[in-house]
């Protein structure tokens, strides 16, 4: 049991966890190689050719579309997280008509492929004037029932005192949840945001449908140009732009995830 | 408490739901619902998308019937499903156990490593995936050699494609819903255990006791959701395969996408993907009451 | 347990919270200062970067004393023939004062699957663009190309090889500009075949046996496109006319699949797979001449286009091309691909559009010259072009195209792509095991004739 819980189970932890990352360092060390050597086989780095990063870099205007997408995902991440929250919350918390067809059917859309409502929703989009703009861009990627539910899952497992406690504080319904409530779901918001900022980050046909000019291209629209666009496309360049693509989310990521591990030390606690 | 103070209180819940409600279902509604329902008209048409629309009826739902490519794309979406969701289920529910019961310094680094890949977006993941698993050059296919395993095709295999492909979508997904496992799990007071270990309930016991039922929620959520997702993957097929090799991994999908805007049957194609969405939609449904019937 | 208890833990919980909120404030101001760094840097990195889109529609308002008239040219291609056609458009926007056009280009996948049909469907298409011979009976029956019969400058028509004007003519008018031909040959490299003790095959059967002997774990003996697609159909074509098959009747009404020659042409096709000679996965396009400059492949089926790349990138491999090899009893037969320029027939300013398309590719031939050996090697479909460029026809690997090739060279039919779809998936059938030759050509038939009346709908 002991030597289980001390040196077994550790180490298949670890063994497992550097398979996981494996691929992403092997990305890293072969987005390092020359166009000659890329598929060579050698799990250590064998060379050093940042010229990869300046070619992804310079040549094929990435700086542009990396801020597109950060202010794209960012505030889409932001709005999306408030309505979301408020949604989850009323449909966990509040007593009202119509409340489980308004779930039922807020949970439909999660069952429409997006590829039976593009050519519809783009005419939309067009015809309320967003096309070829950041808030065509933004605006409809903000709706989807994923985070309701999420939310609602949550704030359901909430102590029925929540709202005793908001009425001895003397909050409105509306003041409990945003004083409340809203400051305890950092469990869920902390991997709700990075999710979000990543599907955006990682939006590719609908950014490729709405915009027109180059000028609001995001990164994955890039990426997929430099992958099956043109007619040479050297690998060890579209790794490097692979690389420098994650680079954002990756910051993202070590910087939330201290914030995760926090959240979950400090539920656990209790 | 009087009547008349309740049904103020009520009032007033009713009013705070309705605006909590209200631009989610303004949005919902704008982009998503309106768009369906006139996805359905269109299904309803002979429409190539570049000439007028021609009302024909229900002839492509008729004509969908005997598409035997089409049935072939359903079977391959569920057997992607059938493989995916289970495969994601235990493996993230593995991994989160697997780090609860992790004491001292390993965790922080392994949670971490865990996590990592769920910072690799779709494309990123196609293309660490096609560069892995080349048949000639990949990196995998070096380390079966090792194993004393020939090399494979994966990707350009009839039979390995649609697996590869879960592999590298399992791979970015794992780590996400491990966490959600995980904070789930971390929620369950430790008295509950303290209490078990009493009645001498502990490891495997303890889980299936405790751990498992206390998950429901969570479990539901994420098999639901996981499910939906399955059926609507596309992104890494059409870096890694675009449906090849001979249609092996052409799900439904990149079907409807094929008829809709290669072929320009938008018509039919909308018909399609209003059947895809019928069949997603009746299969959460029995997952939902398969689901509560447990409890 | 009360719940005063419970409220007192809570408050204390929201108060850890909102201390826990501030470092989320640090988290978002970082991201907001990574946010506000990168806009910087691509403002003086790029100058197409930072609020150029506004302002160019404010410059389109303003500086044509408000008359000018804006035509979207939408486009595939990358690169250094992505430079040519915004130096065209820029060139163009400056020595006229009735037009400004904008150009944009998409990868080429979401450019035919994507964009064009969205942008069409929509009203929102380009003015101008180009069409692949896949999509060519489609766009043309939507009434979405114009007839550009009258806008050839005095003399342009006749100096286009009539068989390229041909495959752009529907009912006497002429749909399309084309400005390309891009033959096939079989590339390959010449070192790995002496080492070998393989002379350059001639037929099949040689090509075969070369590609067999050619082929080891590092090195595949022939490199063929493994995936459906228009290309995939377009490299397989020779073979099956090679025969004197075709894939439709001459009239493009029915299916001509089903005979002996398809089941050849396929069983051959399907073998170099089989047998693992040709790989089923690629970890570059088909058509990249990278196979071989990298010496991952020692034979490789390609386009013209292949020829600059070779020279510039890869001249230290000695790489060579000759003519497709033939069948016993078989007459040589290449594919001439190549994109067309069309315009938007439901354009407001078909007029406009087409003057642009005609001054870049059927007036001067010094533009159509430029993109046809420069830029890329193709053949134009012009004879002053050719004759212009004698010369540098007759440079190294084009002296075998230009001698050799040409003259055996077939248009790429613009079959419907309900067509095109069915005979890939009849390649498909014999690479993986599905049919043999005559097994596929029979149940692909049929489909062919289902999908004409489709396409024809």
């Amino acid at each position: 049991m002991r030597i289980n819980q001390r040196i077994i189970l550790p180490s298949v932890a670890v063994l497992l966890g550097l398979a996981m990352i494996f691929p992403i360092y092997l990305l890293v060390i072969s987005s390092l190689r020359t166009e000659t050597n890329v598929f060579d086989f050698n799990l250590l780095p064998t060379g050093f050719a940042f010229a990869n990063f300046a070619d992804a870099w310079i040549g094929s205007g990435l700086p542009r579309t990396i801020v597109n997408s950060l202010i794209v995902s960012g505030t889409v991440t932001v709005v999306a997280m408030i309505f979301h929250a408020m949604s989850g919350y009323a449909l966990a918390r509040f007593r009202f008509p119509g409340k489980t067809v308004m779930f039922a059917w807020m949970l439909s859309t999660l069952m429409v492929p997006f590829a039976v409502i593009m050519i519809p929703l783009y005419l939309i989009t067009k015809n309320l004037g967003l096309a070829n703009s950041y808030a065509g861009l933004i605006i409809p990627s903000i709706f989807n029932a994923y985070g309701i539910f999420l939310f609602r899952q949550f704030y359901m497992d909430f102590p029925k005192e929540l709202e005793e406690a908001g009425y001895m504080e003397g909050l409105s319904l509306a003041g409990t949840f945003f004083r409340l409530a809203l400051p305890l779901s950092v469990p869920i918001v902390v991997p709700l945001t990075i999710g979000f900022f990543l599907t955006n980050w990682n939006a590719y046909m609908w950014p490729l449908i709405i915009t027109q000019d180059e000028n609001l291209w995001v990164v994955q629209q890039k990426l997929a140009h430099l992958v099956g666009g043109g007619y040479f496309t050297p690998w060890n360049v579209v790794l490097a732009a692979a690389v420098i693509v994650a680079i954002p989310t990756f910051v993202l990521f070590f910087v939330a995830q201290k914030y995760l591990v926090e959240g979950i030390k400090m539920s656990g606690i209790k | 408490m009087t009547p008349k103070r309740i049904s103020a209180r009520t009032r007033n819940e009713w009013v705070t739901a309705y605006a909590f409600l209200l631009p989610n279902t303004l949005g919902l509604l704008t982009f998503v619902f309106i768009p369906i329902v006139y996805a359905f008209y269109v299904s309803l048409h002979d429409w190539n998308a570049l000439s007028p629309k021609v009302f024909a009826g229900f002839a492509n739902y008729k004509e969908l019937l005997h598409d035997s490519l089409w049935w072939d794309s359903v079977l391959k979406t569920l057997l992607f499903s059938v493989v995916y969701v289970p495969a994601l289920y235990v493996l993230a529910l593995g991994s989160a156990l697997l780090l609860n019961v992790l004491r001292g310094r390993v965790v922080g680094p392994v949670r971490t490593m865990f996590l990592m890949p769920f910072a690799i977006t779709s494309i990123i993941s196609a293309i660490i995936g096609m560069y892995m698993l080349d048949p000639r050059n990949g990196v995998i296919n070096h380390l079966l050699g090792f194993a004393g395993i020939g090399p494979q095709q994966f990707l350009g295999s009839t039979s390995q494609a649609m697996l590869s492909i879960i592999g590298v979508i399992l791979w970015i997904n794992i780590g996400y819903n491990m966490i959600i496992f995980l904070s789930a799990i971390k929620e369950i007071p430790r008295d509950y255990y303290e209490a078990a270990e009493i009645d001498g309930a502990t490891g495997w016991k303890a889980f299936r006791h405790i751990t498992f039922p206390l998950l429901r929620e969570t479990s539901t959520f994420i098999l639901i959701v996981t499910m939906i997702g399955s059926f609507q993957a596309f992104d890494q097929i059409v870096v890694m395969t675009k449906g090849g090799p001979a249609s092996a991994t052409e799900v439904s999908v990149l079907y409807i996408f094929k008829q809709g805007f290669e072929l320009l049957n938008m018509g039919y194609a909308s018909a399609l993907a209003f059947v895809l969405f019928l069949i997603i939609f009746s299969v959460s449904i029995f997952q939902l009451k398969l689901l509560s019937k447990r409890n | 347990m009360g719940y005063l208890l419970i409220t007192q833990l809570l408050k204390g919980v929201t108060d850890t919270m909102k201390k826990r909120w501030k470092g989320l404030g640090v988290a978002v101001l970082t991201l907001t200062m990574l946010l506000q760094a990168a806009c910087g840097n691509s403002g003086g990195g790029g100058q197409s970067a930072g609020s150029n889109a506004p302002e160019g529609a404010e410059q389109t308002e303003n500086a044509g004393s408000g008359k000018k008239v804006k035509l979207k040219f939408w486009d595939f291609h990358s690169e250094k023939e992505e430079e040519f056609f915004k130096g065209l458009v820029d060139e163009y926007n400056k020595i006229q004062d009735n037009v400004v056009i904008e150009y944009s280009t998409f990868n080429q996948t979401d450019y035919t699957t994507t964009k064009l049909p969205t942008g069409f469907a929509s009203g929102e298409g380009p003015d101008i663009y180009m069409i692949s011979p896949g999509d060519f009976m489609k766009f043309a029956k939507s009434g979405l190309m114009a007839d550009l019969t009258p806008y050839f400058p005095d003399g342009a028509k006749e100096d286009f090889l009539p068989a390229s004007l041909d495959a752009v003519t529907v009912d006497g008018k002429i749909l399309a500009l084309p400005y390309e031909l891009e033959l096939l040959g079989l590339y390959y490299n010449e070192q790995m075949l002496k080492d070998a003790g393989v002379e350059v095959p001639k037929t099949w059967d040689e090509l075969y046996a070369a590609a067999k002997k050619l082929t080891t774990d590092k090195v595949a003996g022939l490199i063929l496109p493994p995936d459906k697609g228009p290309y995939f159909n377009f490299i397989w074509y020779p073979f099956l006319w090679q025969q004197g098959g075709n894939v439709l009747s001459e009239d493009g009404a029915t299916s001509t699949f089903n005979t002996p020659e398809t089941a050849k042409a396929l069983d051959f096709w399907g073998r170099f797979f089989k047998e693992g000679i040709s790989p089923t996965k690629l970890q570059q396009g088909p058509w990249e001449i990278d196979h071989l400059g990298k010496k991952t492949a020692a034979m490789q089926i390609v386009g013209t286009w292949a020829i600059n790349r070779a020279e510039e990138v890869f001249g230290d491999v000695p790489i060579n091309v000759a003519p497709l090899p033939i069948p016993e009893g078989g007459k040589a037969a290449t594919d001439a691909g190549g994109w067309k320029f069309a315009v938007n027939g439901k354009s407001e300013h078909v007029d406009e559009a087409a003057k642009f398309v005609m001054w870049a590719f059927a007036e001067d031939p010094e533009r159509a010259l430029k993109w046809c050996t420069e830029i890329k090697f193709a053949y134009s479909p012009r004879a002053s072009v050719v004759e212009k460029g004698k010369e540098i026809y007759s440079k190294g690997m084009r002296k075998v195209f230009t001698e050799q090739i040409y003259d055996s060279a077939i248009p790429e039919p613009r079959y419907p792509s309900e067509v095109l779809d069915v005979v890939g998936d009849a390649m498909q059938y014999v690479m993986f095991d599905k049919f043999d030759g005559a097994g596929a050509a029979a149940e692909v038939d049929a489909k062919i004739n289902e999908a004409i009346k489709a396409a024809n709908k």
